[in-house]
């Protein structure tokens, strides 16, 4: 049921007169669960909603007819015992004009779902036909069937070939996430305390409040040819960019954090008794891992865009290598696998993270 | 609940009434840093082991600042506060604060929020659950201990606030609006119970309202300040009208000549009639 017809239904109940109800046009009291609800089924018919003229009011479908014997019942109710009717159906009541008045056959996140999975498919299909009617060579776009077909011969042998470059689809992420979640990690292991060191010590944040700024505005391709020259070409300099690229935007959510706790809040656990050390264990620390989960969640994001870059030089095996690699040998078909497969990644990486803030901060927003 | 505030309060009380709880303000010059505008010039003020002073006066005036200064929040920049004998040098456990807004703590439950001053004190657990049932109990939250602080109202959460207050066993308790944001109602409910309470632990109350009505009605003691700079325009001892009584009787309390005479006289030093709510 679209919103429309529930906002139409919705302002009848309290604005309409008998008469209204007379003509048996509208229904009782708005007696309906809010769209999460209990199934409508199960009300009571002499307290339930009246239905009869639901659906010539709004976009009249199937589910009116399966109401009519509730109409006659929720008239009733209306007419005759508020009161009850009230008691019996409180939490819809409560709902009241905004509430939903129908429960949706449908549920709006398979709808939602059902739009988007539509949406991704025409997108296919487009490409698709560019690609076949090959205004540009395959060479330059590929075609998703070509893609998809790269799927299968880098999660396997092809031709005695083992995945690509001699590793599995799977292995380059792999070692992506692994350098991904070192840098990323020690960025979090370094970047809480330090930024909790900088908001309290305020001459440490003169120093180095400055340094971190500059840091963070610089493009991590910037420096990472002085890493190259420092760390060589193994994995060190990669884990090394990762961590610069997710280090300032944590320390950074950190200390502003800190210090934007309420005093009230130090108070009111001082006034408990708490020395100062245990005032930032009990209430700092609490009160900033909502800005701090969110620091982390930037910076694993800035860190993963870092990530094909960091992974140009020698980034075989590596998601990021797999791709550059491929662009050598102008393999459009694997950089666009890639591309899908880092993007599908990034996604699921950050909706871990927001799970994780969810289970962690459950007050947020409170 | 008037047995079982008897029962809590008792329970946690191991000093005798009337023998701690003393405030002494001398000479306080406070402003926040800001010397040519002090928020308190010269205050003096001595409030005995006991006392339920309500500080009245309009906003500005520096009612919330001197109850910082007493809870150790704030220092003065001249003069001195002492808490039964002691310079007020930090904020501790013996002067229990209760915010406007309920302040309490949303990663902690409703029983983790009235533990964690016992706990931070190094009260074993099965103490810390011991107190935090029968206080929690006494503020009528005995249902809603695991309760999340967002899950309650605001006239719960004040009541969560109190309970943790009274936690540390505090021989002070300071009051900042507490009941300011809660609806009539709950307000009224409220009083009569923190009143209960300071009946049953005999804590010395300070207590700061915008009310006059409540000023009077709590109060053993109304103190009507006046701003730019703060200082004590009234100091009224008024013997308790709520307290004696119980608050069966609000009503006839509010209609009574000695009570409305108080008001006027309140309202009057005030000088801003009108404004008052109720």
């Amino acid at each position: 049921m679209s919103s429309n017809s529930i906002k139409i239904d919705g302002k009848l109940p309290g604005q309409d007169t008998p008469a209204t109800v007379a003509t048996g046009a509208t229904a009782g009291p708005q007696a309906f669960p809010s769209p999460g609800g209990p199934a409508r089924n199960d009300t009571p018919a002499g307290t339930g909603p009246g239905r009869v003229g639901q659906g010539d009011l709004s976009l009249g479908d199937a589910e009116v007819d399966g109401r009519g014997g509730q109409g006659i019942g929720g008239r009733e109710a209306f007419e005759a015992t508020p009161p009850a009717a009230d008691a019996a159906t409180e939490p819809s009541v409560k709902a009241g004009p905004t509430g939903t008045r129908r429960k949706p056959r449908v549920p709006r996140w398979a709808k939602q779902a059902a739009v988007q999975l539509s949406a991704i498919a025409v997108l296919i299909g487009i490409w698709w036909a560019i690609a076949a009617a090959e205004i540009w060579p395959p060479l330059l776009l590929p075609g998703p069937q070509d893609v998809f077909h790269q799927l299968f011969v880098i999660t396997g042998y092809h031709d005695g070939i083992r995945g690509y470059s001699n590793y599995f689809l799977q292995e380059h992420l792999w070692h992506s996430m692994s350098r991904l979640f070192q840098g990323a990690g020690y960025a979090i292991l370094l970047g809480v305390p330090i930024g909790i060191l900088l908001a309290v010590v305020t001459p440490l944040r003169w120093i180095f409040g400055p340094a971190i700024d500059f840091l963070r505005n610089l493009p991590p391709l910037a420096y990472f040819s002085l890493l190259v020259i420092w760390f060589g070409i193994d994995d060190t300099p990669k884990v090394t960019l990762l961590f610069l690229a997710a280090f300032p935007p944590i320390v950074i959510a950190t200390a502003d954090a800190v210090r934007s706790v309420p005093a009230d809040r130090i108070n009111a656990v001082r006034m408990l008794g708490a020395n100062r050390f245990q005032s930032i264990l009990h209430v700092t620390v609490p009160s900033v891992l909502p800005e701090v989960m969110t620091g982390i969640r930037l910076a694993v994001g800035i860190s993963f865009t870092t990530i094909v870059a960091a992974e140009t030089i020698n980034g075989v095996p590596g998601i990021g290598g797999m791709v550059s690699d491929a662009q050598r040998f102008n393999a459009t078909d694997v950089v666009m696998l890639g591309i899908i497969v880092i993007g599908i990644c990034g996604l699921a990486i950050d909706g871990l993270i927001r799970l994780t803030d969810r289970l962690l901060v459950p007050w947020r927003g409170h | 609940m008037s047995p079982s505030v008897k029962e809590a309060v008792g329970a946690g009380t191991s000093r005798g009434p009337g023998t701690v709880g003393r405030i002494s303000l001398a000479g306080i010059v406070h402003s926040y840093g800001r010397e040519d505008a002090p928020v308190i010039d010269g205050l003096s003020l001595a409030i005995e082991p006991g006392e339920f002073v309500c500080l009245v006066g309009p906003s500005g005036c520096g009612k919330t600042t001197l109850l910082k200064l007493i809870a150790g929040f704030e220092f003065p920049e001249g003069g001195q506060v002492v808490v039964d004998g002691a310079t007020v040098d930090r904020p501790g456990g013996d002067r229990a604060v209760v915010f406007q807004h309920s302040n309490l703590f949303p990663w902690l439950s409703v029983r983790g929020n009235v533990e964690l001053g016992p706990k931070l004190a190094g009260t074993g657990r099965a103490e810390r659950r011991e107190i935090s049932d029968r206080l929690l109990e006494m503020v009528g939250l005995g249902d809603a201990a695991e309760k999340k602080i967002w899950e309650l109202s605001g006239g719960m959460q004040q009541r969560c606030s109190i309970a943790r207050a009274l936690a540390t066993d505090p021989s002070i308790i300071l009051m900042d609006e507490p009941f300011g944001a809660l609806d009539a109602i709950t307000r009224e409910r409220l009083q009569d119970e923190i009143l209960e309470i300071w009946r049953e632990s005999r804590s010395t109350i300070v207590f700061v309202t915008h009310g006059v009505d409540e000023a009077l009605y709590l109060g053993t003691r109304v103190v009507v300040m006046g701003g730019q700079p703060g200082r004590i325009l009234l100091d009224l001892p008024i013997g308790s009208f709520g307290a004696e009584t119980g608050g069966d009787v609000r009503r006839s309390i509010r209609d009574s000549t000695a009570f409305l005479d108080l008001k006027r006289k309140v309202r009057d030093t005030i000088g801003n009639p009108g404004k008052e709510e109720d």
